[in-house]
């Protein structure tokens, strides 16, 4: 039989004051943590750490690297027993993997989910966008949002971006690098530059031609751009190739498009020596299929050994690392990004702040993050280091520049 | 009496609203906060959803480019409160300027048939993220744009997110039911009638043409308000915001919501929020193998989406109750049948001779 009007009213009203009285009991849900009280995620034993980053889509190969690395370098710690924090207890650090597919939306809401899951800080992460999305949330919500992997310089401003830090260099620097060496060279070069028309491609060219300024031996003949989406560049190829440049920067942050331009450029028999940026450099994935071994050089910077190079396959740091990226980081195979070799100095350098942090609490852990000055990560080149004291400067902002020798990179003194 | 036609009384059904009404203004103040960031952002994307819904599960047309006008709102959601302009400025230009640009593309877009409009929509997201990159005065370029302009005042005392949830709240409530109006009313038979045959719909007088722009409209103007939404929730843009790969999203999420239902729309806008929240809790590095292996598994067995699910249930329900006692009186057993289950009632006789129609079974 139905039930008469009256006992559904009764339920109405039985629910209203339930949720009413209820809405009472709400506690700090949002864990803000302040004072000498610990943090969220963190306790005598153990602190966790969260990294949302693209694990699925097109940026899942570099995105999977963040999370190899990071969890590399943390698993052979804790597996040796954890870290010895500043407060003079021993913890395990875990690691939180998030999969934001490179949507901004997602990251906020892995970046929710984190505080939801009492996550201490997020580090790691991939992205321009899919790591502002949640910045101004983490700077509300006081979580620490550090060594993320973008140049963006925004996350390095430590005005605007009270909670934050970027690890990689920004790409001004990576410009700059090599636009010095260039210059030095003293002999005539005639450069052509083609970059992506937006922050990351104005970025390079702009350090770039910041270095070359007053280097009378060098001009640059011919300047095209790019659009992220463009599926094609041989128009421009054909173009600078005519401006008869001897050396190509090429600023470009797609792996496709890298790898035809390399083959185009022989095709139309125009063979420059090569710029490339860092995160298109990769000998295995971009330089091999591109035929990259018929130019007179390929430079690129790095501040990370590569453990493709037959120069560093004995290296201890890289045995050890390509060791630990198998048994704890799940990825067996060689890296074909450098992110896992920069998440993994993540790792260190967390380690370092971890060591150095007086109390239990975000506030005490960015304190001690800032204050990190000459640390040499493992994997890290000769001639860079990670310095977290200068304010507008990520982590790393000092790399050298590389050359291509056929099977990896080499440190190039000079040019040429 | 069956429960079905209990909540089809009048006097229930409007205390069950009052009961949901309540408990939606209620819910924020005693969820974790997470919980209610949750439920922002499925009131953002079941707008979207709706919009959807309006153009292709009402009006049968195919649109594959409805994140462009979310992205489209949510940046001019983000101009606008970055240029101070007062709250409600910025919400009426976000739906206006979505709706203006979707009324330009429809009307251009509608005088194709069938798979050319299809065509033409999948174009907006493609020429979106380029444009969105480009016109950096306007967007930030790849960068992306923030605007920070939910945060809960202080005379309110409640938390960002709770603040947030009432604003999501009241603009998809009354989006969800200015869309249910619309659809119960001459324009959605209009819809209906175009969906199942332009050539009988001209015959009555209802202009298809007309009708697949007024419809594609519409739905631009609640990807505006959905964008506007999604600003409050994100309160932030970029170029990514509007890909092209999150619109195909959206199109599963209204198929596995249902097509051509207004409650199928905010299970669409819950899918599309969950799957990938879910399937991160499985194995982050899975996300997309579970997520297409719950989208194949929810269209096998509910065709005709989630909302298709209380259905399907009774009907399964009612099958082994049968089984069980198959002497029961076969009165019962008919009151028992929902009236969406009831045979197609013989046709009307038409004339005196016998025609193929009353032959038929």
């Amino acid at each position: 039989m139905r039930k008469k009007p009256g006992g559904v009213l009764g339920i109405v009203a039985v629910t209203a004051a339930v949720a009413l009285s209820l809405s009472g009991c709400r506690g700090d849900g949002g864990g803000q943590g302040g004072g000498s009280a610990s943090s969220p995620g963190i306790t005598d034993s153990a602190i966790t750490l969260g990294i949302t980053t693209p694990l699925s889509g097109a940026t899942a190969g570099p995105g999977k690297c963040t999370v190899a690395g990071v969890s590399a370098y943390f698993g052979a710690v804790n597996a040796a027993g954890g870290v010895k924090f500043g407060d003079g207890k021993t913890r395990t650090v875990n690691i939180k993997s998030y999969d934001d597919a490179y949507d901004p939306q997602k990251s906020l809401a892995n970046f929710q989910q984190m505080v939801s899951d009492n996550v201490f800080a997020a580090t790691a992460g991939l992205g321009t966008p899919t790591n502002r999305a949640f910045r101004d949330a983490a700077i509300s919500q006081k979580v620490p949002q550090v060594l993320v992997m973008t140049g963006d310089p925004l996350f390095s401003d430590r005005k605007q971006s009270p909670w934050q830090l970027g690890f990689v260099p920004v790409y001004q620097n990576e410009g700059a690098a090599f636009g010095k060496l260039l210059a030095k060279s003293g002999a005539q070069h005639k450069v052509a530059i083609l970059s992506q028309n937006d922050d990351y491609g104005k970025g390079y060219v702009a350090g770039f031609k910041d270095s070359i300024k007053g280097a009378s031996n060098i001009s640059v003949v011919g300047e095209q751009t790019y659009e992220a989406t463009d599926t094609s560049v041989d128009a421009q190829l054909t173009q600078l190739a005519s401006s008869g440049a001897d050396v190509f920067f090429n600023a470009m942050s797609i792996t496709p498009l890298t790898i035809a331009s390399l083959q185009k450029a022989q095709q139309i028999g125009w063979k420059p020596i090569w710029f490339l940026p860092s995160n298109t450099s990769s000998p295995t994935a971009i330089l091999e299929p591109g035929g990259a071994a018929a130019y007179p050089g390929i430079y690129s910077v790095s501040f990370a050994k590569a453990p493709q190079s037959p120069a560093f396959a004995k290296d201890p740091d890289v045995v050890k690392f390509l060791d630990e990226l198998k048994q704890y980081g799940n990825y067996p195979d060689m890296p074909a990004f450098p992110h896992c070799m920069w998440s993994y100095m993540v790792g260190a350098t967390l380690e370092k702040a971890f060591q150095n942090m007086k109390e239990p609490t975000r506030d005490s852990f960015m304190t001690a993050l800032r204050d990190i000055k000459g640390l040499k990560a493992p994997l890290m080149l000769e001639g860079t280091s990670v310095d977290t004291t200068v304010d507008g400067q990520p982590a790393v902002s000092s790399v050298v520049v590389q050359k291509y020798n056929g099977k990896g990179y080499a440190t190039a003194e000079n040019f040429g | 009496m069956s429960t079905a036609a209990t909540v089809r009384r009048p006097r229930v059904r409007m205390i069950l609203t009052a009961v949901l009404a309540v408990a939606l203004i209620a819910a924020p103040l005693a969820l974790p906060a997470f919980a209610n960031q949750t439920l922002i952002r499925i009131g953002v994307y079941a707008v979207a959803v709706l919009g959807l819904n309006i153009v292709m599960g009402y009006t049968g047309q195919v649109n594959l480019g409805q994140i462009f006008f979310v992205g489209l709102g949510a940046y001019v959601t983000a101009y606008g409160v970055n240029h101070g302009w007062n709250i409600l400025l910025v919400f009426f230009a976000a739906c206006a300027v979505a709706g203006l640009v979707g009324l330009l593309v429809a009307l251009a877009a509608a005088r194709l048939g069938g798979l050319a409009i299809a065509m033409v929509t999948i174009a907006l997201p493609i020429v979106g993220v380029p444009l969105a990159k480009r016109l950096s005065d306007f967007t930030g370029g790849s960068q992306g744009t923030s605007a920070r302009f939910t945060d809960a005042p202080d005379w309110s005392g409640l938390d960002n997110d709770q603040w947030q949830f009432y604003i999501v709240l009241v603009v998809s409530a009354a989006a969800f039911l200015l869309a249910r109006s619309l659809v119960r009313g001459k324009y959605g038979r209009a819809f209906a009638a175009v969906r199942e045959n332009e050539a009988v719909a001209a015959s009555m007088g209802i202009s298809p043409y007309r009708t697949k722009v007024l419809a594609f409209t519409i739905a631009s103007i609640f990807g505006g308000a959905s964008g506007f939404l999604y600003l409050a929730a994100v309160q932030y843009t970029s170029p990514e915001t509007l890909s092209f790969g999150h619109s195909i999203s959206l199109l599963a999420a209204m198929v596995i919501g249902g097509a051509g239902s207004i409650a199928g729309s905010l299970l669409g806008g819950a899918y599309y929020v969950f799957v990938p929240q879910l399937t991160n809790a499985i194995d982050p590095n899975l996300t997309t193998v579970s997520q297409g292996a719950i989208l194949l598994a929810v269209l096998f067995l509910l065709p005709g989406g989630l909302v298709s699910l209380p259905r399907v249930v009774r009907r399964l329900t009612r099958r082994s109750a049968t089984r069980r006692s198959t002497a029961r009186p076969a009165a019962e057993t008919s009151q028992q049948t929902p009236p969406a289950q009831h045979p197609v009632p013989d046709a009307a006789p038409e004339g005196p001779e016998q025609t193929e129609r009353q032959d038929g079974p």
